[in-house]
């Protein structure tokens, strides 16, 4: 059984193409602004070349992500919380919990033994969107991905870590005062992974010893090493980190939730 | 037939006199011949109703109601509280009704109907302290002020006698100066009428909460909750209401007996721990699409059952135990103090879950056969108080699944992102298996 899956993400749509619960195919596209659905196919194309097939060849197509009612050919739509709990136990056998930090959302969820999800907590909307804001902060450092993951020294001085708005402004305002650009952008990780740890720790319910990171974030590898420290925990982060929600989505289609 | 309709169901009947009272209820207090007040009445019967031409407005619902009606005017009124000082973290009832009296007109244009006098009192909860604080700031009005009789720690019965002596002398002290300075003279056969009015619709209010214990549940909250403007204020007339609420809890009784339910799909009942945000009721209803009803809260009814130690529970009568059942009631001492007793610790205070009975929304669970809780933390209002998280995981130990959402307060739109929530409401429903009945 061939199922694909689609996350629309704010920033990027990731597909993956799953045979018989394994992934044969994948591909990440922006996801843009009005154009999100021919984004959606755009996605969708590139992984089914990927995966060599046609998509007569699909079963059927889920989506998930803030943007999955805008993947017009998609047949079932998944929360994601849920598709990253199938996914974590996809990515972990025996996973306890899931956290998923991405552009816009960050989620985690204990994971249950009768039920799927046993409790989960989403980030507040004045604590949205720090995926985004560290692209978009790398950006105006001039700074490639690469180099945002690779920020992981002496903090600049103070930012804030409650909202991305007043980040920016402590961002700046350590630029003006002659801080180095990578000097500041480790510190807008550590302010994000500050930020992000609240959501696993507002879990009222125990995560467990094994939690999946999932989400473009967790690619980010300064981020994650301060997201550690702040929880004092490991996490386990899967190859494909950020297609999770796909990956998670075709799951659910296929397992149930 | 509706998709995953399980059970009969109809609307109420009791719908059209329930609108029919609803609208008079603005004419019956509004008007240059009244003498109008800021303060709390519903509590403890509206004993301003007594009076010939003095009415009291409490800010609470007509700040949610301006809230939930017009939001860019809601949204101008807390500025301009604001910009007198007043921190967007008071109560959002609050900044709402007053920063309309800054503005000058009520959200339809009107001219604000200025408050003669105020009486504030404070509440365990939040900032009810700062009640009517913007009308006495606003001109020079008379005030007076009143005490909320709650405590927490060990019961103390002396010295719950000694909080209500002293909430009774002002009481009394507050009618009898009233009739001084508003030369209104205080009618004791209208607030007697009332006294025995406010009796039976809380029996009768405390038997619609057990009936709700059913399943399928005659009526949901949301229903409840359109009736509560119509409790225990007797701007009709006593007898009107009384006989509303009669009618009302007959219909609940008839649909109990015949199955009729509030939602043909319900096939998952939960409860809340605080009122909703008043603005965004339609959460009610979306859950509904998932075949989830919400049965009440703590706050609307908890106070109307008692519970035993053994698990068993029973219908609360409101003359018991706290006031004495068939007491004589023959001075207007004898009123004040039927009408401000059940304040006093009171098992029907919703207020008392909070800091000494934390464990009841557990009871109520059971009582009410619910499968899970959504639980709000509100930043500042009503509701914003000690223990949710706690109450989460309390819940979560018992087997309930439970949600929280977080939001700025009850009565303010500010920071709820609607959006966002019923984002969350998804999740809690797909992880529980369910999907929209319309998606399945």
């Amino acid at each position: 059984m061939i199922i694909a899956g689609i996350d629309m993400g704010i920033c990027n749509t990731k597909a993956a193409i799953m045979k018989d619960e394994k992934i044969i195919g994948r591909s990440a596209v922006p996801t843009g602004g009005i154009d999100r659905p021919q984004q959606a196919q755009k996605a969708y194309d590139e992984a089914l070349k990927n995966a060599g097939i046609a998509a007569g060849d699909v079963e059927r197509v889920v989506s998930t992500g803030k943007g999955k009612f805008d993947v017009a050919f998609a047949s079932e739509h998944y929360t994601e919380t849920v598709a990253a709990a199938r996914a974590a136990q996809y990515a972990l056998p025996g996973a306890t919990a899931v956290m998923s930090a991405g552009a816009d959302e960050t989620l985690s969820a204990a994971l249950g033994t009768t039920r799927l999800i046993d409790e989960f907590v989403l980030n507040q909307k004045c604590s949205a969107g720090i995926g985004a804001f560290l692209e978009y902060l790398g950006a105006r450092l001039e700074l490639t991905l690469e180099q945002i993951s690779n920020c992981d020294g002496p903090d600049a001085g103070e930012m804030n870590e409650g909202c991305v708005v007043f980040s920016e402004l402590d961002a700046l305002s350590l630029l003006n005062a002659g801080a180095a650009p990578e000097a500041v952008m480790s510190t807008a990780n550590r302010a994000a992974a500050t930020r992000a740890a609240t959501v696993l720790a507002d879990l009222t319910a125990s995560p467990g010893g094994n939690v999946v990171l999932i989400g473009g974030l967790a690619k980010n590898a300064a981020f994650v090493k301060a997201l550690e420290a702040r929880l004092g925990r490991s996490f386990t982060i899967p190859e494909d980190a950020e297609y999770c929600g796909a990956i998670g989505a075709a799951l659910c289609s296929v397992k149930g939730i | 037939m509706k998709k995953g309709q399980i059970w009969e169901t109809r609307p109420l009947e009791c719908w059209d006199l329930a609108k029919e009272i609803r609208r008079s209820y603005d004419g019956a207090i509004a008007g240059t011949d009244k003498v109008l007040g800021q303060g709390m009445t519903s509590w403890t019967l509206d004993w301003a109703s007594a009076f010939p031409a003095i009415r009291v407005v409490e800010d609470n619902p007509v700040g949610a109601m301006m809230a939930a009606q017009d939001e860019p005017f809601a949204r101008n009124c807390r500025l301009a509280s604001e910009v007198r000082g007043w921190g967007r973290e008071i109560c959002g009832y609050h900044n709402t009704c007053w920063g309309a009296q800054f503005l000058g007109n009520t959200a339809d244009g009107k001219p604000f109907p200025l408050r003669n006098f105020t009486v504030p009192f404070p509440c365990v909860c939040d900032s009810h302290i700062k009640r009517g604080q913007q009308a006495r700031d606003f001109k020079p009005i008379a005030r007076w002020t009143n005490d909320f009789t709650m405590y927490i720690g060990e019961r103390d019965e002396k010295r719950e006698e000694a909080m209500l002596d002293h909430r009774n002398y002002n009481t009394l002290k507050l009618l009898n100066e009233m009739e001084i300075v508003f030369g209104q003279k205080l009618d004791d056969e209208i607030l007697f009428e009332m006294a025995k009015s406010y009796g039976s619709i809380n029996d009768m209010r405390s038997e619609i909460a057990y009936y709700m214990t059913f399943k399928p549940t005659p009526l949901t909250v949301k229903d409840l909750y359109s009736f509560f403007q119509l409790r225990p204020s007797p701007k009709m007339g006593p007898d009107v209401l009384s006989n509303f609420w009669k009618s009302l809890r007959d219909e609940v009784k008839f649909r109990v007996e015949n199955k009729i339910a509030a939602v043909g799909t319900e096939r998952f009942r939960w409860l809340e721990a605080h009122p909703p945000p008043w603005h965004f009721l339609k959460y009610y209803r979306y859950m509904e699409r998932y075949g989830a009803v919400c049965l009440g809260s703590q706050y609307s009814n908890l106070r109307e059952l008692i519970f035993a130690e053994d698990g068993s529970y029973s219908v609360r009568s409101f003359t018991e135990p706290s006031y004495e059942a068939g007491m004589e009631l023959s001075t207007r001492e004898d009123l004040v103090r039927f009408m401000t007793t059940p304040d006093a610790r009171s098992p029907r205070h919703w207020k008392i879950e909070e800091y000494i009975e934390p464990d009841k929304l557990n009871t109520m669970m059971r009582i009410y056969n619910c499968d899970g809780a959504l639980l709000g933390i509100w930043r500042a209002g009503v509701g914003c108080t000690l223990l949710r998280k706690e109450q989460a995981m309390r819940l979560r130990e018992d087997g309930y699944s439970v949600m929280v959402y977080e939001g700025a307060q009850p009565g303010d739109r500010v920071d709820l992102d609607e959006k966002r929530m019923l984002e969350q409401l998804d999740t809690w429903m797909e992880s529980l298996g369910y999907q929209m009945l319309d998606d399945e």
